[in-house]
């Protein structure tokens, strides 16, 4: 497995709350010599701090993990950090855990029972921009497709929401999280046409309404 | 007999006997005192009675002394002049006058019944066989005497008691007497006798109204206490239920997390480990040996089994991606596995409720789903979520033939599972119903929003 292209390796993090799959996975990985594993965590939290420190190419993300899963991790890495791809891998094979990582900015879902090899251009597949996903996921897609989540906030849109309709501003916002204004500033329309709402007081009642923030 | 129902019986058991043994004495007390009343007034009236008689016969020797003291003893004239005063003497209305009769019974003087005037009476007997004028005629030779005799009476015309007083005058021979008829006496010693066992009747009803309401009491106050016993008991068994519910969903969740995050982990560290020994024979050129071949699938079927196993004790998704999520792969989840085609509807937001909530909810759909497969022959069913006037509200509906109540069987079966989520649902301050027709089965959840609402925290910081 010599690599054969002249191109820098894959820097990788990798995310998964077991220490030994991260073991195993490493030891297998450590064969291909075009991917560098840059830095190991176990939990979603650490990941966010990880990612923003190393700016890794590609972060394989496990979703059960103790402090933050790794979709509403996912989400916000890929809110603040546009050139990191994140590849999701876990057990979970529901295509609900699928839609709502494709939702939060992932590039790929693969499962942990598949092959090393499979990881391997997995990890090298998203890091040139490609989506990949499981042949297994790819074909539960399409046999049994996701009841529809498109309309469903996803976790990030939530939490600026409550800020939202806490009377904060764009820009507040921005600063609070961490992210760009124009970041905000998409959320803000994508939940607006989600909610199928026009003004921002409308987006304040539908908060309060559902018990996101007291009235 | 339960233990209250025994004390109930014993405390009725003793009002009734209290309630008879005082009827008896009191009774008796009183029957024994009013029949001295009785006697007492009797005599008292007897006795007045005497008085009376003694005093009239007093007044007709007075009123005809006159003439008697100054007579000789054959002083027809001073006779005639007796007779005529005695004759003419009456009192208390007609019923009062005065009689004589000679020493051998030769009726003298008579004014109510003047056919005895003339005639002898000697032999005259009462009812009970006494000589009535030999007895009236020896009392006044006595020096005066009472007798009581059956005579008739002028006023009503019948036979009356009367008590007769007579003296004696000497010098002619004669015995002159009155009486007062008995019968106003008995008859209020009768009417006497009648209140006094009035009042006994009285008696004995104001100790039956009491024992009786006793008795209500005594009952009423078993029953309200079963009650409330009733309802202490059902209560701890339906809080002992929910905490044992409770404790089994904990318990599964914590193992299938167990599974999943801890054994399913391992093994797949140990996939990766076999995998980096084939990686690492096959960079030394050597073909990969059958075991390794082996173990590596076997242990794939491992892993699939224990997340099989871990996902039927409790769905990861739930506690991930939240209800919604969770009830869309449910739902998909059954269709394939019945045919049966299910509708999801559910707000925009997510992870709004906290995770007790989240799984009471999901065993509701879950539950309502199982009832749908087993009796409703329904061919799609409507899950349905959403957040309204501060009330979140599940419904989960079909179109099948519903269940009626006099198919008990059915009922039962929908019971049994859906009570204990009633009362799951109702843990969280919410409602649970369900409605059944022949259009199909809706069941309903509702949970407020003050038991769910704002359970999701603010972040705050970069760190986020």
């Amino acid at each position: 497995m010599s690599q054969t292209q002249t191109e820098q390796p894959t820097r990788l993090l990798l995310v998964d709350d077991h220490p030994m799959v991260q073991g195993g996975l490493s030891a297998c990985l450590s064969f291909y010599d075009d991917i560098e594993i840059v830095g190991m965590t176990h939990d979603g939290k650490d990941a966010l701090e990880k990612a923003l420190a190393l700016k890794p190419d590609v972060i394989l993300m496990d979703i059960s993990m103790p402090s933050m899963n790794g979709i509403d991790a996912t989400e916000i890495i890929t809110d603040s950090l546009q050139d990191t791809k994140v590849l999701i891998f876990s057990m979970h094979d529901s295509p609900e855990f699928v839609t709502s990582s494709i939702q939060a900015g992932a590039s790929g879902y693969i499962l942990k029972d598949t092959t090393s090899e499979e990881v391997y251009y997995a990890v090298k597949a998203v890091a040139k921009g490609q989506t990949h996903f499981s042949s297994s996921i790819a074909k539960m897609l399409i046999d049994k497709p996701a009841r529809d989540t498109s309309q469903k906030l996803t976790t990030r849109e939530q939490l600026i929401l409550t800020h939202v309709a806490q009377g904060k501003s764009s820009k507040e916002i921005a600063r609070i999280l961490n992210i760009s204004f124009r970041t905000v500033e998409a959320h803000r329309r994508n939940m607006k046409s989600k909610l199928n709402i026009e003004s921002l007081a409308e987006l304040i009642c539908y908060a309060v309404d559902h018990g996101l923030v007291e009235k | 007999m339960t233990l209250p129902f025994r004390l109930l019986f014993i405390a009725v058991l003793q009002v009734v006997l209290t309630s008879i043994l005082t009827y008896f004495l009191v009774t008796d007390e009183y029957r024994d005192l009013s029949s001295q009343s009785v006697d007492t007034l009797e005599s008292f009236l007897i006795e007045q009675k005497h008085r009376e008689l003694q005093n009239y016969t007093l007044l007709a020797v007075s009123a005809m002394s006159d003439a008697y003291e100054n007579s000789a003893i054959d002083d027809d004239e001073a006779k005639a002049q007796v007779t005529e005063i005695i004759h003419a003497m009456t009192y208390s209305g007609n019923d009062g006058y005065f009689f004589v009769y000679d020493g051998e019974g030769n009726g003298v003087v008579h004014p109510k019944e003047p056919y005895r005037v003339g005639q002898n009476w000697w032999e005259l007997e009462g009812e009970n066989g006494d000589k009535t004028i030999q007895i009236l005629i020896e009392n006044a030779k006595a020096g005066g005497g009472f007798h009581r005799y059956p005579w008739r009476k002028p006023s009503a015309d019948e036979m009356s008691e009367k008590m007769g007083y007579s003296v004696y005058l000497e010098k002619w021979n004669w015995m002159i007497g009155t009486g007062v008829y008995l019968d106003d006496v008995n008859s209020q010693l009768n009417k006497l006798q009648r209140e006094i066992d009035q009042h006994i009747n009285k008696t004995k009803q104001i100790i039956l109204v009491v024992a009786m309401s006793s008795i209500f009491v005594i009952f009423l106050l078993g029953l309200i206490l079963n009650l409330s016993q009733k309802k202490k008991t059902d209560q701890k068994i339906s809080e002992l239920g929910l905490k044992i519910i409770n404790m089994q969903e904990e318990e599964r969740r914590h193992i299938s997390r167990e599974l999943h995050d801890g054994i399913v982990q391992v093994l797949v560290s140990i996939k990766y480990s076999l995998e980096a020994t084939g990686l690492w024979l096959k960079k030394a050129k050597v073909d990969k040996p059958q075991p390794l071949e082996h173990a590596q699938s076997n242990l794939q079927d491992a892993i699939s089994e224990i997340r099989r196993i871990s996902h039927h004790l409790h769905p990861r998704i739930l506690d991930e991606l939240g209800l919604s999520a969770a009830m869309d792969a449910l739902a998909t989840e059954f269709s394939e596995q019945t045919g049966i085609t299910v509708n999801v509807t559910k707000p925009a937001v997510r992870k709004l409720v906290q995770d007790s909530i989240n799984t009471t909810l999901y065993r509701v759909v879950q539950e309502s789903l199982i009832n749908v497969q087993k009796h409703a022959q329904a061919t799609e069913v409507n899950i349905e979520m959403t957040i309204k006037d501060k009330w979140l509200t599940l419904t989960i509906k079909d179109n099948g033939q519903g269940f009626d109540a006099d198919n008990s069987g059915k009922a039962d079966d929908y019971g049994i599972g859906l009570r204990n989520l009633a009362e799951r649902v109702e843990y969280h301050l919410g409602e649970f119903s369900v409605h059944s027709s022949q259009a199909g089965t809706q069941v309903t959840a509702r949970i407020p929003k003050t038991s769910y609402a704002n359970t999701l925290p603010v972040k705050e910081g970069p760190a986020e």
